[in-house]
C-alpha cells in the first residue's frame, strides 16, 4: 500500500507544461468480469493521462443506452465494490495511471462510507466522483470522511449550473472539476454551439480548479473545442461501445484514438505512473500552495 | 357478525375403529350418512357402532336424505345425534319441527349459484351446509365455485362441504365472508370410502385451530400515538426526519431550485389555490363521497366507509396531483411534460390533463406494464400523448422512472417532469403529498357529518410509491388517535423472492433522488420488485412513509397478490364496487385487524378495476382450477 499522498492526479492535472489530458471511462467488469485491470493496463499503456473506473449500478441515472448496457453486462457478471477493491489490490497501491471510482451513491452507502474511503484508498485511487451525491449533502456529512483518506471528491458543472454555484464548488472542489459539455446523459450527441459559449464563459470566470470537459466527447472536433478551453477531456461511451462489439482492448484504444483524431500517444513520459518503474515515484515535485491536498 | 371459532365437521364415518380414531382428534361434529345408495351408508350397522366412545365435546350429526320425520325423531331419540343434517327437500316447516329436538343442518347443492330458496329456511335452522351439487349426501371430491357465497345474504351461520382437501380448506376459512361457521371434511381425507386417513385430518384440525399467524397478537401494537403540532412537512432540505432529501446529479439541480421555489412562491397563493380547487372540483369530480358500506361493515363487524377515490376522473386519485402539478408547470411556461407511469392510472391523469391543458405529454412505461394494462395505454393514445414503452430492466415503474428522469435530463429546458407519486427528489415527495392532501381533508369533514367526529379509529390505504397513502393521513397524522395502515404489495410473499413489500424486506438506501427504503441486495443494487399489480410494483417507497414508519406513526402490512384478489372480488360482491387490485390491497387489510364493533375504519379506495379486468378475468378461472387440482 501506497504511503504517499496520493496527488499523481495533481500533477498531472498541474502539469507546468500546457500539456492537454485526456481521460477514458471504462466499465469494471465489463464486458468480463476480468477485464478491469487489462483495459486499465492497456489505456495507460497508450498514454490515456487518467482513468474513470465505473462501478456498475442496477439504475445508473445519468448513464445514456450503452453505459447502461455495459453496467448491467458488468453486474451480471459479477461485479461488486468488494470485487472491484479486490481486482484493484493487485496493483499493490499504484495504478497505471492516476485512477478515479464513477459510480452511484448507493452501493457506496450500502458498502459503508468509510469503508469505502479506506479501500479506494489502500487500493490506490486517487478520487470518487458520484453524480447523485450533491455538493449541500456532501459538505454537511460526507467530505470529512473524503478527507481523512485523503480523497479528491469531484463536482459537475452543467450549462445549467448558475455562477454562483460554479464558484462555490470551485471553492471546495480539490482535483478539478468535472464540466458536462452538454445537458445530456452518456453518450448523447448533441449538435451544440451553445457549447463554445459555455466553455468560454467557463474560462473567463477565472476558476482556480482546473476544467476537465466530460459527456459528448466523441470526435476530434469535440475533443479539439473541449481542450481549447479546458485542462482535459472525458471521454467514455466511444470506448465501451468498440468493448461491446467485442474489439480487444488494443484495437478498441486505438481506434478510439483514430476517431479522435490522435496518434497513439508513448507512455515514456509518464512512466513514473507505471507499476515497474515505482523506484522514480519519489521525483514529485512540490505543489504549488494554491493546490489543496485532500 | 363474524364466527369466531370455525367449526370442523368430519363426515361419512362408518367404522368403528377408524371412528374412535376420528373422535380422539376432537372435530367439532362427526357426521354418520343414513343413505342407503352411499359407500358410506350406516343404516344397517348403525346399532353396532361404538357411538358413545366419540368425546362428549363432538356432536354427533345423522345426515339423512329426503327422510320423513318419524325416521328423523327415531334416529336422534335412539342413538343420541345432537344435530340433523337434511340433504333434499324438506319444507322449513319441517325444519321446525324437528329443531325442537335437535341442532338443525339443512344442505343445500349448488355450483355456480347460491340456491334461491336459501332465505326461505332462514330462522328454522341452526346452520346451512353448502355441498356440491351433483350427488346426493355429498362424498363426490368436487369443490364449487366459492366465490358465489360472497352473494350468502342470510343471517344463519354455514358449512362448507365438497371436495375440501387440507389447503382448500384453509384458504376458505381465510375468506372474509360474514357467517362462515366451518368446514365438512370428506372424501379428500379417505384412504377407502368411509375409512378417513387420522393424520391428515389432525393435520387440519391442528392447522384451523392455531392462531392464524397473521392475526396473531395485534400487527399494529407497536404504534406510536401521540399528538403532535405538526402536520407532516418535511425541513427545508427535504427531510422527514433522516428520510428524503435531494440525491440529483448536478445535471438535474437548476431544474429542482427552480421548481422549488416556484413551488414555495405559489402552493400557498390565493390565486393558485382557487385554480387548483376549482379543477378539483368541476373537472376530477371531487368531493368524492365518502360512502358507507354497509355489508362491508357487517362482514368484518365494524363502521366501514369508502373513501371513493376511484369516482375521480380517469379512475383513480391520481388525477389530484396531476391537476395541481400541471399547473405549476404552466405558471414555469415549461412547453412539454413528461412522467412515467405503472398501471398507467398516473399516465392517464398525465395525458388527461395535458389535453385539457393543451400542453404535449410524453409518457414512459415498462414494456411490462404496457401489456398488463393495454387498455390505459389505449387511453392515453387516445388522449394524444406518446407512449414509449421502457425495456430496460424490470420494465416496470422503476425503469419507467429512469427514463424519464434521463429524458428530462436530457430536455432540462423545456420540460416539465411530472412525478406520480410521493417519491423522488425534494419538493416531490412534499408537493404530490400536499395536492393528495385533498383526500384527508374531504374525509374530515364528511366523517364529521356522518358520525358527529372527525377523526376515525383506522385510515387504510395502499402504498406503492406512496401518494393516495399520503393523501389519506395527511391530515391524521397529528392528532394522535388514527391508527393509520399502508397495505404494501407482498406479491408472491414476503420471503418468496418476487415481492414488492419494500417496509418488510428493504433498507436504507439512494433512489430517484431520495433517501428512503429500498428493496435492495447486499451491494446496493437495486433488485427487481413483483405484485400481480402494477401501480405497488416499486422497490421502494415515498421518504414520508419510510419515516412515518421509522417512527411508528403508522403501520404497514405485506398483502399477498392472492389476498388481494380475493379482497376484490370480496368488494365486487358484496359492494358492487369492482376495485382497482392496488386498491384492493388496502382493502385486504381489513381481515388482518383485530377490529371492534365502535371502530370506524376508512379505506382509501384509490382506485377503480376497469383497467385490471383482463387480470381479474385471467385470475380467477385459473385460481379455482389450481384450487381444484390441489
Ligand atoms: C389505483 C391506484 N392506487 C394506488 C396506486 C399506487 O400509487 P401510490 O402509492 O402513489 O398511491 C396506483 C398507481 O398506479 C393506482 O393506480
Amino acid at each position: 500500500m501506497s504511503t504517499k499522498p496520493n496527488d499523481s492526479l495533481l500533477e498531472l492535472l498541474h502539469d507546468s507544461r500546457e500539456e492537454k489530458l485526456l481521460s477514458v471511462y471504462i466499465t469494471a467488469g465489463f464486458p468480463c468480469l476480468e477485464d478491469t485491470m487489462p483495459d486499465m493496463k492497456t489505456l495507460a499503456r497508450s498514454g490515456v493521462d487518467f482513468l474513470e473506473i465505473g462501478m456498475p449500478f442496477s439504475d445508473p441515472l445519468a448513464d445514456g443506452p450503452v453505459i447502461q448496457q455495459s453496467s448491467t453486462i458488468a453486474l451480471q457478471n459479477g461485479m461488486s465494490l468488494g470485487v472491484l477493491f479486490e481486482q484493484l489490490s493487485a496493483f499493490n497501491g499504484i495504478m497505471p495511471a492516476p485512477s478515479l471510482l464513477m459510480g452511484y451513491l448507493n452501493p457506496v452507502l450500502c458498502f459503508g462510507l468509510e469503508a469505502f474511503c479506506q479501500k479506494a484508498r489502500a487500493v490506490g485511487i486517487s478520487g470518487v466522483i458520484l453524480p447523485d451525491l450533491p455538493m449541500r449533502e456532501y459538505l454537511e456529512s460526507y467530505r470529512k470522511v473524503f478527507q481523512k483518506h485523503r480523497l479528491h471528491f469531484i463536482f459537475l458543472v452543467t450549462p445549467t449550473t448558475p455562477e454562483s454555484r460554479i464558484r462555490q464548488i470551485d471553492e471546495v472542489s480539490t482535483a478539478f472539476i468535472y464540466v458536462v459539455g452538454s445537458s445530456s446523459t452518456t453518450g448523447n450527441q448533441h449538435s451544440d454551439h451553445g457549447r463554445e459559449t459555455y466553455l468560454k464563459r467557463l474560462l473567463d470566470m477565472n476558476l482556480k480548479t482546473p476544467l476537465v470537459v466530460g459527456f459528448g466527447i466523441s470526435n476530434a472536433t469535440s475533443l479539439q473545442q473541449a481542450w481549447r478551453y479546458a485542462k482535459g477531456a472525458i471521454t467514455g461511451t466511444a470506448y465501451i461501445g468498440r468493448r461491446m462489439k467485442g474489439q480487444s482492448p488494443d484495437k478498441a484504444v486505438s481506434e478510439l484514438f483514430h476517431q479522435l483524431g490522435l496518434k497513439p500517444r508513448s507512455t515514456s513520459d509518464r512512466q513514473a505512473q507505471t507499476p515497474e518503474a515505482e523506484t522514480t515515484v519519489e521525483a514529485f515535485k512540490p505543489l504549488t500552495s494554491k493546490l489543496y491536498i485532500p | 357478525m363474524r364466527v369466531q371459532k370455525k367449526i370442523i365437521k368430519v363426515c361419512g364415518l362408518k367404522d368403528p375403529d377408524n371412528m374412535r380414531a376420528v373422535g380422539m382428534l376432537r372435530p367439532d361434529m362427526m357426521g354418520f350418512i343414513f343413505h342407503r345408495p352411499s359407500p358410506r351408508d350406516v343404516t344397517d350397522t348403525i346399532g353396532d357402532l361404538p357411538l358413545l366412545d366419540i368425546p362428549a365435546s363432538v356432536t354427533r350429526v345423522a345426515v339423512v336424505v329426503d327422510q320423513s320425520l318419524e325416521f328423523c325423531l327415531g334416529i336422534v331419540e335412539r342413538f343420541g345425534f345432537g344435530a340433523i343434517q337434511l340433504h333434499g327437500y324438506q319444507t322449513p316447516e319441517f325444519c321446525r319441527t324437528l329443531r325442537k329436538h335437535c341442532l338443525v343442518i339443512k344442505a343445500f347443492a349448488l355450483r355456480n349459484a347460491l340456491p334461491v330458496d336459501v332465505a326461505d329456511y332462514e330462522g328454522c335452522c341452526d346452520y346451512f351446509l353448502f355441498d356440491t351439487a351433483g350427488t346426493a349426501a355429498g362424498g363426490s371430491g368436487m369443490t364449487f365455485n366459492h366465490a358465489v357465497l360472497y352473494n350468502y345474504r342470510g343471517h344463519t351461520p354455514f358449512l362448507v362441504a365438497g371436495g375440501l382437501d387440507h389447503d382448500t380448506s384453509l384458504n376458505i376459512l381465510d375468506l372474509p365472508i360474514p357467517y362462515m361457521a366451518g368446514v365438512d371434511l370428506n372424501s379428500r381425507y379417505e384412504i377407502t370410502p368411509g375409512i378417513k386417513d387420522p393424520d391428515r385430518v389432525n393435520r387440519t384440525i391442528t392447522s384451523i385451530r392455531q392462531p392464524r399467524p397473521h392475526k396473531q397478537g395485534n400487527p399494529l401494537k407497536n404504534l406510536r400515538l401521540q399528538r403532535v403540532n405538526q402536520l407532516p412537512h418535511p425541513d427545508e432540505n427535504g427531510y422527514y426526519g433522516e428520510f428524503g432529501g435531494a440525491f440529483i446529479p448536478e445535471l438535474l439541480q437548476a431544474n429542482v431550485d427552480e421548481l422549488k421555489s416556484v413551488y414555495k412562491q405559489y402552493i400557498n397563493e390565493e390565486g393558485f389555490k382557487n385554480a387548483f380547487g376549482q379543477l378539483l372540483n368541476d373537472y376530477v369530480g371531487r368531493p368524492t363521497p365518502l360512502y358507507y358500506a354497509l355489508r362491508l361493515s357487517e362482514l368484518f363487524g365494524c363502521r366501514i366507509y369508502l373513501k371513493r377515490e376511484d369516482l375521480c376522473h380517469t379512475g383513480a386519485h391520481k388525477l389530484n396531483n396531476v391537476v395541481g402539478q400541471a399547473l405549476l408547470a404552466q405558471k414555469m411556461n415549461k412547453k412539454q411534460i413528461v412522467a412515467e407511469t405503472g398501471a398507467g392510472q398516473h399516465g392517464v391523469a398525465t395525458a388527461t390533463v395535458c389535453a385539457m391543458l393543451g400542453l404535449p405529454c410524453r409518457v414512459f412505461m415498462g414494456e411490462k406494464d404496457t401489456r398488463r394494462q393495454k387498455v390505459n395505454v389505449l387511453r392515453m393514445k387516445m388522449l394524444g400523448a406518446e407512449v414509449i414503452p421502457v425495456t430496460s430492466g424490470s420494465q416496470t415503474l422503476k425503469d419507467a422512472t429512469n427514463e424519464a428522469i434521463r429524458y428530462w435530463i436530457n430536455h432540462p429546458d423545456d420540460t416539465y417532469y411530472l412525478i406520480g407519486s410521493s417519491i423522488g427528489p425534494h419538493p416531490y415527495p412534499d408537493m404530490v403529498a400536499r395536492f393528495q392532501s385533498v383526500i384527508s381533508h374531504e374525509i374530515k369533514w364528511q366523517l364529521a357529518e356522518k358520525e358527529g367526529r372527525q377523526d376515525p379509529d383506522y385510515v387504510l390505504a395502499c402504498v406503492g410509491g406512496g401518494s393516495n397513502a399520503a393523501g389519506a393521513f395527511f391530515h391524521f397524522i397529528d392528532n394522535g388517535f388514527t391508527r393509520l395502515v399502508g397495505a404494501e404489495a407482498a406479491g408472491k410473499g414476503v420471503n418468496s423472492g418476487h415481492t414488492a413489500a419494500t417496509i418488510s424486506v428493504g433498507s436504507q438506501g439512494v433512489l430517484h433522488g431520495t433517501k428512503t427504503l429500498l428493496m435492495q441486495n447486499a451491494d446496493g443494487q437495486i433488485v427487481e420488485a413483483h405484485s400481480i399489480s402494477a401501480g405497488l410494483d416499486y422497490p421502494g417507497i415515498g421518504p414520508m412513509h419510510a419515516w412515518l414508519h421509522h417512527t411508528s406513526r403508522a403501520g404497514f402490512l405485506a398483502i399477498t397478490d392472492t389476498e388481494a384478489m380475493e379482497a376484490a372480488r370480496m368488494l365486487s360482491l358484496t359492494e358492487g364496487i369492482i376495485p382497482a387490485i392496488e386498491s384492493a390491497h388496502a382493502l385486504a387489510l381489513l381481515n388482518k385487524l383485530s377490529l371492534k364493533e365502535t371502530d370506524v375504519v376508512v379505506v382509501n379506495l384509490s382506485g377503480r378495476g376497469d383497467k385490471d379486468m383482463e387480470t381479474y378475468s385471467e385470475y380467477y378461472p385459473h385460481y379455482e382450477e389450481n384450487k381444484q387440482k390441489q
